[in-house]
């Protein structure tokens, strides 16, 4: 039996403190891509509280024979989902535009912002099925499979966000460079 | 520009991408106090006897005397003959044919039970995914009756949301429900409301 599996037999059998010891396994995996894929740490608390409360609650339903990781991602990338529908379209408009004026090539500091803030904004820009397929891909290194089976979409649909989110990037590259 | 450098910037962006992001540092001491405030979940009945068949299903060797063996047989015999009994109507038709009810564990308890119904002739096998069942492509699998695949689950009254998960990969909304706001990532699922007590 799989460390996640035991403990998850200790929390269905009353231990709530072992429940923390899969929050402590995964939480910070789960939150970077909370993060990168939502933009801001506010929106990715909710989405880990939603995530981490729902998988509690539904532990009893939990099969062994499934990895408890990708159980769990699949409700945090639905949660993030959720989350990002939640915010109005102005609020997403908004976002979106402060983050193309923030983002404005600053010659005084060359090639600027080689840290996460803005790493974080490129990826904001990215059209958020992009985004969601570059994460994954690229970020958590997940196989189109394992990706296929979290979010419900093919294998070939997702190998084409994933590479046109390459592609979205290098055009951000292109921009940097000639501006 | 060459592709070289076109990949490096991506694979930078990669890079600097997977590193850690800090929380704030009571958001975990928040959650767990959360997660205090839920009722313990407790291993479902269902899961239990699943777990319990797991066990028996175990290959392991078995030694009879040949009167014991003779007995084991007309068991069985006996068994067939009872669960044969119980699974014909009295017509004589078989219920076989009729939507299963998702097993109890996997879904909220509720005296509503919603009928879900979706037309797919080439697909090998197709689930009902839901805000219901945490949108668990495993957890509800529906039967096929010719092109028609159905599921009848128990729900609680309210607002959900749903879609079906054909062979695992692909996910439709229901083309005879509404459909819900497009969540901005290129899914439209489908909305059933269900009132309290209503059988659908």
């Amino acid at each position: 039996m799989s460390d996640d599996a035991a403990d998850v037999q200790r929390v269905l059998a009353g231990d709530v403190d072992a429940y923390a010891a899969l929050v402590d396994r995964y939480y910070d995996r789960c939150a970077r891509f909370a993060v990168r894929m939502l933009g801001n740490r506010d929106d990715a608390e909710d989405a880990l509280q939603a995530t981490f409360i729902r998988a509690y609650r539904a532990l009893n339903r939990y099969q062994e024979r499934d990895r408890f990781s990708a159980w769990l991602y699949r409700i945090l990338v639905n949660q993030c989902r959720s989350v990002a529908a939640r915010r109005t379209h102005r609020e997403r408009v908004f976002v979106r535009e402060e983050a193309l004026l923030a983002n404005a090539p600053d010659r005084s500091q060359g090639w600027a912002g080689e840290d996460e803030e803005f790493v974080q904004r490129v990826l904001n820009e990215l059209d958020p099925l992009l985004r969601e397929a570059f994460l994954l891909k690229y970020i958590e290194e997940m196989s189109y499979e394992e990706m296929s089976a979290l979010t419900g979409v093919g294998v070939s649909a997702l190998k084409m966000r994933a590479k046109r989110a390459c592609d979205r990037l290098r055009e951000r590259w292109e921009k940097i460079k000639n501006d | 520009m060459t592709d070289s450098e076109h990949s490096s910037y991506v694979e930078w962006i990669a890079r600097e991408a997977r590193r850690p992001v800090v929380m704030d540092a009571g958001a975990r001491d928040r959650l767990m106090a959360a997660v205090r405030a839920e009722p313990v979940p407790h291993r479902s009945f269902v899961s239990r006897v699943g777990n319990a068949f797991q066990r028996f299903a175990e290959p392991r060797s078995l030694t009879l005397s040949p009167a014991r063996s003779t007995l084991l047989a007309a068991g069985l015999v006996g068994i067939g003959v009872f669960a044969g009994a119980v699974m014909t109507n009295r017509d004589g038709r078989p219920t076989a044919g009729q939507p299963p009810v998702a097993a109890v564990s996997k879904l909220p308890v509720s005296d509503t039970f919603v009928k879900f119904s979706f037309v797919a002739p080439s697909a090998k096998h197709v689930t009902l995914v839901g805000d219901f069942n945490d949108w668990d492509v495993s957890s509800t699998p529906m039967t096929r009756s010719g092109s028609v695949w159905t599921v009848v689950v128990p729900m609680t009254a309210g607002r959900h949301q749903y879609s079906y998960v054909v062979d695992g990969k692909s996910w439709s909304s229901d083309p005879n429900a509404p459909s819900a706001p497009d969540d901005g990532f290129g899914h439209t699922n489908s909305v059933k409301i269900v009132g309290r007590g209503s059988t659908s």
